[in-house]
C-alpha cells in the first residue's frame, strides 16, 4: 500500500501517573481494530509485569493503527508510548523527537499536575503540536471547563476543541481519532534525501538481535541497504523492516515520516543507543538527528549475590538485562565483607530498583544490595584525577588534593502549603535554592542546586513524607563542583565492614554515622555474644552502639514429647540465618546494607 | 526406656497461657472419652506387646480434676495390656485445687508414685490473674496430703509484673514443702491465648528480664540444693523426671488421648486435638492420628542432638555411636570448631556450657544440615 505522507500521523501521549494514559492508548488500539478484545490485557502497552503492576512505562512500545476517518479517508496512526519517570526523561525526550504531535490527557476531576508539565514542555521544545484531552468526564467530581480553562491558562494552548471523554467507559473515543487527524500535523515527505533516521529504542530478541525502533526522518530504508550508526560508528546489514502492529509486522520499506522498526543482526544494544541516527554507507547524510546523549549511569551501587555461589549466575543475569539496557552498566568488584559481586550503574534510584526487582523475579536469584553510591572525581596530589564509584575504594586521604562531586539541578512541584517543609528539606540535603515561580494559584515551582549524593540518599521518602505525597520532583545532572567529603567507615566487633562505607559530606559525617550506628544496631539481631558498631573517619571512632548478646532462645518445655513441633521452630530460625550474610563471625540480615537509607524517614 | 503418656483433657477452667489441648466445658464427654481411650490403648497394646515401659504419666488439662475412679481404671488398664517395670515410674499432674485425701489415696492404690503440683506462682493475686482455681493455700493442703511422696513442683516465670521476690517466695515454698523436683517454666505467650494479646500490649517482661529471672531462680536453686539436669528441669537426691529424660534421650513412648504424641519404631505421630473427632475416630475402629512421619538418617542424628543438648547430660559419646555407628567428634568436627566457645568438652562427653543453656537454640541449629 503506498502511504500518502499527509495520511501519517505520529503521536505520543501525555499524562501525569493515573489519569489516564494507558486506557486511552488501550482504547484507541481498540477502536481501530488492531487487536481483538479478547487478545487485549489490561494496558496494553506496559508489556513488562513490573510495569504493569507499578503503573508505569518503562520500555516504549510503539504501536500502528489504520483509522478510517469521516473525511472518507485511511490514516495510519503511529502511537508511541513515553516512560513517565524522571530516570528516563532522556528516553521522553528522544520518543517525542520522533512524532509531531501529542495528545495531553488532563483528568477533569484533577486538573493539571506537575509531572504533565514537565512533559508537555519538553514536547513544546520538541515542536510538537499539542492536542489536550478531558478524561474520565464521567466521574461526579469532573469540572471539565474549569479544567480547560485552567490548561490554557497554565500551559498555554488552547483547549476549546478539547476532546471530552471516558477512556475507561468509552465515551467520545471517536472524537479523539478525529482530533488526531484534524488537529495533528502530518510528516514532512523527504524520501529522496539520504537515509536519516532516529533511534528511539531498541530491545534484544533472541532470533533477531536488536531490534531498533526508528522514525525514519528523511530517505527511505530497506532489508539489504548498508547502514550505519552516527555515535557508535558501527556498519550493518538490514535483514529486515517493518511496523509495530503491535507485534512485528515485517514491510518491504520504511519511507520518511513513518514509524517502524529495522534489524540487521546487531548483537548488543549498546551500539544502537537511544538518540542515535541511522544512516547509509553509500550516501549518508551530513547531519544526525540532534540532541544525542549517551544514557550515563548516575547512581552506582554494589550487587552481590545471596549465595556466594551464585557469582556466574548473577553475571548471566546482568549481561542478558544489559542486551535491553543501554543504561545498565556493571563491573566486578569484590567485597571483603560481601565477597565477589558487581558494581553496578544506574539511571537513577528507579532505575536501580528496576533492574534489582528483575534479576530477583526473572531470574529467581537473592541479591544483596549496598547503598547507592554517586560517582565522585578524587584529584590526587600527584595531579592525576580517579574516579571513585565505590567508597570503599577511595584512596587514602594523604594522597588526596581535592574531591568533586555531582552536582543536580532540581525542579519540586509542590502546593504552595508545603514549600516551608521542602524548603527544609533541601536545606538538610545541602540544596541552593535558584528560584522559586508561582506557576498558579495552586502551584509553586522550585528550583535548586543540589548535590547528587543527597539526592540518593533517602530525599525521594523525605520529599514525599513531607508533602504528603504531593510534590514532585525531576532533576538534571549539572556538572561536578569541589566539595568537603569524607569516607565514613562502619565498624562491625572492630573490624572495618567495606560494603558499609559511604562517602559523606564533611558537616554530615557525625550524625550520619550515629544514624547509621543507631539504625544498624536495630537490624542486626542479637547474637551469642556482644557486637560493637562503630562509626569512624580516618580511623577516628565517632559513634558507637552495641547489639547486647543474646540471653534467651529456648524454646518451651518439650510438653508430652512434641518433638515434631520442636523441630519446625527449629527450622524456621535455620531458615532465617540463611537470609543472612556473616561477616567475621557476625551475622547480617542482608537488608541491612540498603537500611543504612532509611535513616532519615523517622525524622 | 520407653515411656507412655496419657492425656486428659479436662479442666475446671481455662488458664489465660494455656494452648494445650483442654476443654474446660467438656467434662460431659468425660465418661465417653475414657470409654474411647481404653479402645486405643488396647488396640495399641496388640502391637507393643514385647515393649517393657519405665514410666506412665498422667498429663492434661488436669488429670485431677476428672473423678480419680477414671484415673485408677486406666491405670488398671495399662498394667493389664502392657508389660510395666515393677520399678515404674508413674506420675500423675494435679491441681492444688482439686485435691482431696481420698483421690490421694485411690490414686497411691492405682500405683501413681510421683506427683507433679502446679503451683506456678505464689501469689494469689497473680494467681487469679492466670485464672488459676487455686489460692497459694490450696498449694499448702495438697503438699501436706503429699507428704513423703515424691512431689515435682511447676513454677512460671515472665508472667506479668512478676518480682524476683515472687519467684523466690514460690521457689521457697516448694522447697519447705518437700518438693525434690522443680519444672521452672518460662511463659511463652501462644496465638490465640488470652495472654498473647497481653504480650502484643508489651505488658509481658522482656526477654532479658525473664533471663534475669531465669539465672536468679538457677542459683536460688542450686543453693536449695537443686541441680539443673534439663533446661527447665531441677532435681534433688537425684529424683529427675525419667518420663521426660526419656524424651530427652531419645527414648520410645505411646501416648493416648487427644493431642498425645508418640514416637515408635523411628515413627512420630500425634492424635487429633479435637475431642470430638477424637471419639469420633475411635468410635469407628479407627486410630485417631492425624500426623505421621518416619525419621530417617540424618534427621536422627539432629534430633537426637536437640534433645541431649537441652540436658546439662549433653551428648554421650557412647550412645552416640552406639545409635549411628560413627563417631561424633568426627562427624561434627567442623561444628564443634566453630562453636567452642560455647561448649564444654569431655573425654565421654560434649555440653552446652552452663550460661549458653539458655541460647541454645542458636547453638542447636547449626547441628542441623
Amino acid at each position: 500500500m503506498a502511504l500518502k505522507k499527509e495520511n501519517i500521523r505520529n503521536f505520543c501521549i501525555i499524562a501525569h501517573i493515573d489519569h489516564g494514559k494507558s486506557t486511552l492508548a488501550d482504547r484507541l488500539i481498540e477502536m481501530t481494530g488492531q487487536v481483538s478484545q479478547r487478545d487485549l490485557k489490561d494496558q496494553l502497552l506496559d508489556s513488562m509485569d513490573l510495569e504493569r503492576e507499578r503503573g508505569i512505562t518503562i520500555k516504549l512500545t510503539p504501536v500502528r493503527m489504520y483509522y478510517t476517518a469521516k473525511d472518507g479517508k485511511e490514516y495510519v496512526f503511529n502511537l508511541i508510548d513515553t516512560p513517565g519517570h524522571v530516570d528516563f526523561s532522556y528516553e521522553v525526550s528522544r520518543s517525542l523527537a520522533a512524532c509531531e504531535g501529542a495528545i495531553l490527557v488532563v483528568d477533569s476531576s484533577q486538573g493539571v499536575e506537575a509531572q504533565t508539565l514537565a512533559n508537555v514542555y519538553l514536547a513544546v521544545d520538541n515542536d510538537l503540536e499539542v492536542m489536550p484531552v478531558l478524561n474520565k468526564i464521567d466521574l461526579p467530581s469532573a469540572r471539565c471547563d474549569e479544567v480547560a480553562t485552567e490548561i490554557e491558562e497554565v500551559i498555554g494552548i488552547d483547549a476549546s476543541r478539547a476532546p471530552r471523554i471516558s477512556a475507561k467507559s468509552g465515551i467520545n473515543i471517536e472524537e479523539v481519532l478525529e482530533g488526531i487527524v484534524e488537529q495533528l500535523p502530518p510528516p514532512v515527505s523527504c524520501d529522496d534525501a539520504p537515509l536519516k533516521a532516529l533511534i528511539f529504542d531498541s530491545y534484544y530478541d533472541n532470533f533477531k538481535g536488536v531490534i531498533c525502533f526508528v522514525r525514519v526522518m528523511e530517505g527511505v530504508v530497506r532489508p539489504g541497504m548498508k547502514i550505519r550508526t552516527f555515535m557508535s560508528d558501527k556498519t550493518f546489514d538490514v535483514v529486515e523492516v517493518g511496523v509495530f502492529s503491535p507485534d512485528l509486522l515485517p514491510q518491504k520499506e520504511l519511507t520518511s515520516g513513518e514509524v517502524g522498526y529495522v534489524t540487521a543482526s546487531i548483537k548488543s544494544v549498546e551500539d544502537t543507543q537511544v538518540g542515535d541516527t541511522i544512516t547509509t554507507v553509500e550516501n549518508p547524510t551530513c547531519e544526525p538527528c540532534p540532541g544525542y546523549q549517551k544514557a550515563l549511569p548516575m547512581v552506582f551501587s554494589g550487587v552481590y549475590p545471596l549465595d556466594g555461589s551464585k557469582f556466574n549466575d548473577l553475571k548471566e543475569a546482568l549481561l542478558k538485562l544489559k542486551l535491553n539496557d543501554a543504561a545498565l552498566t556493571f563491573e566486578p568488584e569484590n567485597s571483603t565483607a560481601l565477597g565477589f559481586g558487581f558494581r553496578c550503574g544506574f539511571l537513577g534510584l528507579l532505575h536501580m530498583e528496576i533492574i534489582q526487582q528483575r534479576i530477583e523475579r526473572e531470574f529467581d536469584l537473592e541479591i544483596i544490595t549496598t547503598a547507592p553510591s554517586v560517582s565522585y572525581k578524587v584529584y590526587l596530589t600527584d595531579g592525576t584525577m580517579l574516579e571513585v564509584e565505590n567508597p570503599s575504594r577511595l584512596p587514602d586521604m594523604s594522597g588526596v588534593d581535592y574531591m568533586e562531586e555531582p552536582i543536580i539541578c532540581a525542579n519540586i512541584y509542590s502546593p504552595p502549603e508545603y514549600v516551608g517543609a521542602i524548603m527544609d528539606l533541601c536545606q538538610e540535603k545541602r540544596g541552593v535554592m535558584r528560584d522559586m515561580t508561582y506557576l498558579d494559584q495552586k502551584r509553586v515551582k522550585l528550583n535548586y542546586k543540589l548535590p547528587l549524593n543527597e539526592i540518593v540518599f533517602d530525599f525521594f521518602d523525605g520529599l514525599k513524607s513531607r508533602t504528603r505525597g504531593y510534590a514532585s520532583f525531576d532533576y538534571e545532572i549539572e556538572g561536578y563542583e569541589r566539595s568537603e567529603l569524607v569516607k565514613l567507615d562502619m565498624y562491625l566487633n572492630g573490624d572495618p565492614c567495606d560494603a558499609l562505607a559511604i562517602i559523606v559530606h564533611k558537616d554530615k559525617a557525625y550524625a550520619r554515622g550515629r544514624a547509621i550506628a543507631e539504625r544498624l544496631k536495630e537490624v542486626i539481631p542479637r547474637q551469642m555474644f556482644e557486637i560493637p558498631i562503630q562509626a569512624a573517619i580516618g580511623g577516628k571512632i565517632i559513634a558507637r552502639e552495641t547489639v547486647k548478646a543474646l540471653r534467651k532462645d529456648v524454646l518451651a518445655k518439650c510438653y508430652g514429647g512434641d518433638i515434631t513441633r520442636k523441630k519446625k521452630l527449629l527450622e524456621k530460625q535455620k531458615e532465617g540465618k540463611k537470609k543472612m550474610r556473616k561477616l567475621g563471625t557476625v551475622e547480617i540480615p542482608s537488608e541491612a546494607f540498603m537500611s543504612i537509607l532509611k535513616i532519615d524517614s523517622d525524622n | 526406656m520407653a515411656g507412655i503418656y496419657i492425656h486428659i483433657p479436662f479442666c475446671a477452667q481455662k488458664c489465660t497461657y494455656c494452648d494445650f489441648a483442654s476443654y474446660p466445658r467438656e467434662i460431659g464427654k468425660c465418661e465417653a472419652y475414657f470409654a474411647v481411650m481404653y479402645k486405643e490403648i488396647k488396640y495399641r497394646a496388640k502391637t507393643l506387646k514385647d515393649k517393657v515401659f519405665d514410666t506412665v504419666y498422667f498429663g492434661g488439662g488436669t488429670p485431677s480434676f476428672v473423678n480419680e475412679k477414671f484415673i485408677y481404671g486406666a491405670m488398671k488398664l495399662i498394667s493389664q495390656e502392657f508389660k510395666i517395670k515393677p520399678n515404674a515410674e508413674i506420675t500423675l499432674e494435679l491441681n492444688p485445687g482439686t485435691i482431696t485425701e481420698e483421690k490421694v489415696k485411690l490414686y497411691k492404690k492405682a500405683g501413681i508414685n510421683r506427683f507433679s503440683v502446679g503451683l506456678q506462682c505464689a501469689d494469689d493475686g497473680m494467681l487469679q490473674r492466670l485464672n488459676r482455681i487455686h489460692t497459694t493455700d490450696d498449694f499448702v493442703s495438697a503438699m501436706k496430703l503429699l507428704d513423703g511422696e515424691n512431689v515435682s513442683v511447676d513454677i512460671m516465670i515472665g508472667l506479668e509484673n512478676q518480682t524476683k521476690d515472687q519467684i523466690e517466695k514460690s521457689i521457697r515454698l516448694a522447697n519447705d514443702l518437700g518438693a525434690s523436683h522443680i519444672s521452672l517454666y518460662s511463659l511463652k505467650a501462644e496465638e490465640g491465648t488470652i495472654m498473647y494479646s497481653k504480650y502484643l500490649n508489651g505488658d509481658l517482661p522482656s526477654e532479658d528480664e525473664v533471663a534475669d529471672f531465669y539465672d536468679f531462680s538457677v542459683k536460688l536453686l542450686s543453693t536449695l540444693g537443686f541441680s539443673r539436669y534439663e533446661v527447665s528441669n531441677f532435681c534433688k537426691d537425684g529424683k529427675f523426671s525419667r518420663h521426660n529424660l526419656n524424651y530427652w534421650l531419645r527414648g520410645e513412648y505411646i501416648g493416648f488421648g487427644v493431642s498425645a504424641s508418640s514416637f515408635i519404631d523411628e515413627r512420630r505421630f500425634t492424635n487429633t486435638s479435637k475431642i470430638d473427632e477424637y471419639i469420633h475416630l475411635l468410635l469407628n475402629d479407627k486410630y485417631p492420628e492425624i500426623f505421621s512421619e518416619n525419621i530417617e538418617g540424618d534427621e536422627r542424628k539432629f534430633e537426637f542432638i536437640m534433645l541431649a543438648l537441652r540436658t546439662t547430660r549433653g551428648i554421650v559419646f557412647s550412645e552416640y555411636e552406639e545409635r549411628f555407628g560413627e563417631k561424633f567428634m568426627v562427624r561434627f568436627s567442623d561444628r564443634v570448631k566453630m562453636l567452642m566457645p560455647y561448649l564444654e568438652i569431655y573425654e565421654d562427653c560434649i555440653k552446652i556450657k552452663d550460661e549458653y543453656l539458655y541460647v541454645q537454640n542458636n547453638i542447636i541449629i547449626q547441628f542441623m544440615d
